[in-house]
């Protein structure tokens, strides 16, 4: 998908080298592993589980805590289960489930543009993102169980899960690697945690 | 808060940058497509357009590779159109990392398309280029050059349940003239499209998007002329939406070194 060439045009201006495979051998030997896509949510299942990846991709990040980040579908496919088109289940590494935004008040579907987002500001990895706009494309929102697995919000006619993260597992709605500036500060600062 | 988008596009004959004027065929050349996307970037443009304009006539492809270097320039998102025929085009464009794809011709010869196409990719990367040119009997038309007379709102209410996630309304009779929008136009669309419409044709100053914002509720604008012909930059034009109340993204600093 056109999203997998953006975010390693971004990781090669910030300076990284990465690899776009679904290689068993390859993505044991990674130190991160980052999940973009685009697509519905049972077809990414699909194609993970074809690839034997839902299995392999657990392994190396809940088990073994490789870190790893979610872009957009990535993030919502960490998900106990999604709705888009049926009821599907996810790869369940943080608890909550999928579903579809309900637009109130004339607001469009999908959420489309640059929107700005909220952090905990006693968070202090991220405060400083707090505030800033990103890139959003959406039609289905992440609602997680637990309040402590969410670190930014978005407010589109309610407060949406923007970015969340558990120990090594981090995600985002949003797109980084389309957020200019803003985008590439927040991966670089991601990234720079562990490599 | 959701940030009104103002979106350059850059129409493009094959060789070069062209603008039109009511999509007539004697445009005239703006410039160099990569050089004009690196241009947009810089400024922190919220979205580029790149469409070939003259692929399905002459029933070409997309040039993937002037393509590839306008996305290399570019780190906000970027839609790509022109000549647009099968699934496997669409995926070319993705793949060599365009975020969305713009369909015209083909979404007119067979609206089944579009859902075929979101089944695949999403809806979120399927945008329909929807030109709308008034005729002298006063009613709108869908614009196209391949023979077909379709009435605009018929048009849009077969397909408005249809599976896409966006609309580039342009008003062809105001195309390049650079007198104002066609109001009336985009207060009946938004009423039947509950997808983002991003609004095109006849931007020319400032007044023109503070018009645009104030009697309309749609959230980004695309314009060409202003760009090419006046001392307008984006960030003029934010700042005059902004001037009505509505929210856009002002750019202060930057955070990065360029390279």
């Amino acid at each position: 998908m056109g999203n997998v060439a953006s975010v390693q045009k971004v990781l090669k201006k910030l300076g990284y080298q990465s690899i776009i495979t679904n290689n068993h051998d390859e993505l044991k030997q990674v130190d991160f592993i980052l999940l973009p896509g685009v697509g519905s949510f049972k077809k990414g299942m699909e194609n993970l589980n074809a690839l034997g990846l839902v299995e392999l991709l657990t392994e190396e990040v809940v088990v073994k805590k490789k870190p790893f980040l979610g872009i957009c579908l990535g993030m919502q496919l960490i998900a106990t289960f999604g709705t888009e088109p049926e009821h599907v289940n996810g790869l369940g590494w943080i608890d909550g489930e999928v579903i579809k935004i309900v637009p109130k008040k004339g607001h469009r579907v999908p959420h489309m543009g640059w929107n700005t987002i909220k952090t905990d500001m006693l968070n202090e990895f991220y405060r400083e993102f707090n505030n800033l706009d990103y890139y959003f494309i959406h039609s289905y929102h992440f609602n997680a169980i637990n309040p402590k697995d969410v670190t930014m919000t978005v407010n589109y006619d309610g407060e949406l899960v923007a970015g969340l993260q558990k120990d090594n597992i981090f995600a985002m709605q949003f797109h980084p690697e389309k957020s200019q500036d803003e985008g590439m500060i927040l991966l670089r600062k991601v990234l720079e945690k562990y490599a | 808060m959701l940030k009104c988008r103002v979106i350059p596009i850059l129409t493009f004959n094959g060789f070069g940058l062209v603008k039109t004027k009511r999509f007539a065929s004697n445009p005239r050349m703006v410039g160099n497509a990569v050089q004009a996307a690196k241009v947009y970037n810089s400024r922190n443009v919220d979205e580029l357009v790149f469409l070939d304009i003259y692929a399905s006539d002459k029933n070409r492809k997309m040039n993937l590779q002037i393509a590839k270097l306008i996305i290399n320039e570019c780190f906000m998102p970027v839609a790509l159109g022109g000549g647009i025929k099968s699934i496997e085009d669409i995926h070319d464009l993705l793949a060599i990392g365009a975020d969305k794809v713009v369909l015209k011709n083909k979404i007119i010869e067979e609206p089944e398309f579009i859902n075929k196409a979101s089944q695949i990719f999403g809806n979120q990367c399927i945008t329909l280029a929807i030109d709308a040119i008034k005729q002298d009997d006063g009613k709108y038309y869908l614009y196209n050059r391949i023979g077909k007379t379709l009435d605009l709102f018929e048009f849009l209410n077969h397909i408005k349940t249809h599976n896409f996630g966006e609309i580039i309304l342009t008003s062809v009779n105001n195309d390049g003239m650079m007198n104002g929008f066609d109001i009336a136009l985009v207060n009946k669309v938004e009423k039947i499209i509950s997808v983002p419409i991003v609004v095109a044709g006849g931007a020319g100053n400032l007044n023109h998007f503070k018009e645009l914002f104030s009697k309309s509720h749609i959230e980004a604008v695309a314009a060409a002329s202003i760009f090419h012909f006046t001392q307008y930059t984006p960030r003029d034009i934010k700042l005059a939406i902004a001037s009505v109340g509505k929210p856009v993204r002002i750019v202060e600093k930057m955070y990065i070194p360029k390279n």
